[in-house]
């Protein structure tokens, strides 16, 4: 692809994804609710924490009450920014809408995903400051080392590009099962166990933290999360690498989908 | 002069699964599933000159939307040619894309939470056109389709009327070489149906646009285009002028009137009531006999109109008529 052509294409998805920003700031009491949320969650779990650290019953190196409050804020961040847009897709595929989509002059799969990112991008934005100040409230402090936070950031942008990636494959599955709530059920719940959404790995059985490890969740939960018990650039560099490697193969994965979705279409008519 | 389409015995197979009945066949259908070929389009061929404004009409099921999909590159045919502005639409679907505009009656490209206008904006960068071509293309196209007061406004709270003609502009910012129209009228009401098909009638004639309307109204073949081909049940039953049509297979016209009084009387020849309701009056003109516009004018002298509305017979009965009459292959006029 030429130079012009592959600007000309990213200029395209950059406005899909500038339109899905307007859409979503068009949609404001859809992201108040997200918000009011995210409080509600990080307000509840925040009193289980207070009464199980509280009482000793369990203890993380460098990580008090604040600090398991901060970590919550990270990986519910993470989770609540991506919008469950397998949805869409998936009532695009019901309904016959995808034909519509599929006489312009842009890839399918390519203009859900500068969508999706588009509203990402915003929901990190208006979530990140919003989990911070409500980590804040609750918590009435700051992490020990509140630097770990900075590091966070890019894991948590990155931990939301797998999460965006997984979500385009799950509402492809759409083209085969129509109901892609099942599978997202699963990805959903084995985010939950398996990448330590509300209970950092550090408290699992070994055997239960190794064989997490061998999923994407602990590095899209977990390694985001766990900068909140202290500085660690080694730690958060090594995260990111996994992430990265996880982003790879998940694209690679979508674009194997995508090719046959589009062999799909042509036999079955979507 | 190349064709604008050209289809050669166009054939479109869609295999679909057979639902299982009983648990015991459910479960032998989760492993080996069994499947049935339903025949969409059967061996249908024509050919569109550039600048040519055709519909393309049948009943429900017929295979109208079918064919647009092929024509348009979004379905593969099972067999058969088929070469639009010169390309395969199934190869070059995103080569051709940029060449075609396509209006679906029934699903919008409009965001529904955004104005039309940001639509229109994003658009123009899908179609990769020049910042002032486009803002001279919308200038025109907004002034001609009168939506200047409602371009700003959410497209959800547009009425259906308001909202078509906005899906119009949508899809003809990149200058299309040929509109693809699937069942453009459905749901509006007959005024707005009316604008509709004024305005594509005229777009066409001043872009020079190749139209194909799918429908299975035949007041939109009648207001828009200079030739219909009828299909049904997947096969092409007739391809002949509009003129021709209407005067072998549409030889009544119904007219409803709502009158003040509660009997509407008239008795002229070639008119026949048919079964009504107080204030309410259905009438069979038989244009071989009398006009519309005598009956209008007798019931306007006659009653104190409240509403009235001429309308074809459906499509089905029309289909029927041709069946009776014409044999496909004498089809072509």
């Amino acid at each position: 692809m030429s130079r012009s052509r592959l600007a000309r294409s990213a200029s395209k998805y950059a406005a899909i994804a500038g339109a899905a920003v307007r859409r979503a700031l068009a949609e404001r009491a859809v992201l108040a609710g997200r918000v009011v949320f995210l409080g509600a969650i990080l307000f509840i779990f925040s009193r289980v924490w207070q009464t199980v650290v509280g009482g000793g019953a369990i203890a993380i190196p460098g990580a008090g009450k604040a600090e398991l409050i901060w970590y919550l804020a990270v990986t519910e961040w993470c989770l609540l920014s991506v919008p469950p847009f397998f949805l869409s897709i998936e009532a695009e595929v019901r309904s016959g809408d995808v034909a519509c989509r599929l006489v312009r002059p842009v890839s399918y799969v390519g203009a859900q995903l500068a969508e999706a990112f588009g509203e990402t991008a915003l929901r990190l934005a208006v979530l990140g400051p919003a989990a911070a100040g409500f980590a804040l409230l609750i918590a009435g402090s700051w992490p020990a080392d509140p630097r770990g936070l900075l590091l966070a950031l890019p894991l948590g942008v990155l931990s939301s590009v797998l999460a965006v990636l997984s979500m385009a494959a799950i509402g492809l599955s759409a083209f085969w099962i129509v109901d892609t709530s099942p599978i997202f059920w699963i990805w959903q719940k084995l985010a939950f166990v398996l990448g330590g959404l509300l209970l950092p790995l550090e408290l699992y059985p070994s055997w239960l933290r190794a064989l997490a490890r061998f999923s994407p969740f602990p590095a899209m939960l977990w390694g985001p999360g766990r900068m909140a018990f202290g500085f660690a650039p080694g730690v958060a560099l090594e995260t990111f690498l996994e992430l990265a490697i996880w982003c790879a193969l998940a694209a690679a994965g979508l674009a194997a989908l995508a090719t046959r979705v589009r062999r799909r279409l042509t036999v079955n008519g979507g | 002069m190349p064709h604008a389409i050209e289809l050669a015995h166009l054939r479109k197979v869609f295999r679909v699964r057979e639902r299982a009945r009983g648990f015991a066949a459910s479960l032998r259908a989760l492993i080996a599933p069994r499947e049935r070929e339903v025949v969409a389009v059967d061996d249908v061929s024509f050919a569109i000159a550039p600048g040519e404004r055709v519909a393309f009409v049948g009943p429900n099921g017929a295979g109208k939307s079918t064919t647009l999909k092929v024509l348009s590159g979004i379905l593969q045919p099972t067999a058969g040619l088929v070469r639009v502005l010169g390309l395969d639409p199934g190869r070059d679907r995103a080569r051709l894309a940029f060449r075609i505009g396509t209006v679906f009656g029934q699903r919008s490209q409009l965001w529904s939470h955004l104005p039309a206008a940001d639509t229109f904006d994003l658009l123009a960068r899908i179609y990769e056109l020049e910042p002032a071509e486009y803002r001279q293309r919308r200038s025109e196209l907004v002034s001609s389709f009168a939506i200047a007061d409602i371009i700003e406004k959410p497209v959800r709270q547009l009425s259906l009327g308001e909202r078509m003609r906005c899906e119009l502009v949508a899809s003809l910012l990149h200058r299309p070489e040929i509109l693809f129209l699937d069942e453009p009228t459905i749901g509006l009401d007959v005024v707005a149906k009316a604008t509709i098909r004024d305005l594509v009638r005229e777009r066409g004639r001043r872009d020079g646009c190749t139209v194909l309307l799918t429908s299975h109204d035949t007041g939109d073949m009648e207001g828009v285009c200079e030739r219909v081909l009828v299909i049904h049940q997947g096969r092409l039953l007739l391809d002949r002028p509009i003129e021709a049509l209407r005067k072998s297979f549409i030889p009544r016209k119904r007219v409803s009137v709502v009158t003040e009084e509660a009997e509407l009387r008239i008795d002229l020849p070639g008119v026949r009531r048919l079964p009504s309701a107080a204030h309410r009056t259905e009438l069979e003109v038989d244009l071989a006999v009398i006009g519309v516009d005598r009956v209008v004018a007798a019931i306007v002298a006659g009653a104190r109109v409240l509403d009235l509305s001429v309308e074809d017979p459906p499509m089905e009965e029309i289909v029927t008529a041709i069946y009776a009459g014409a044999a496909p292959a004498a089809a072509r006029a």
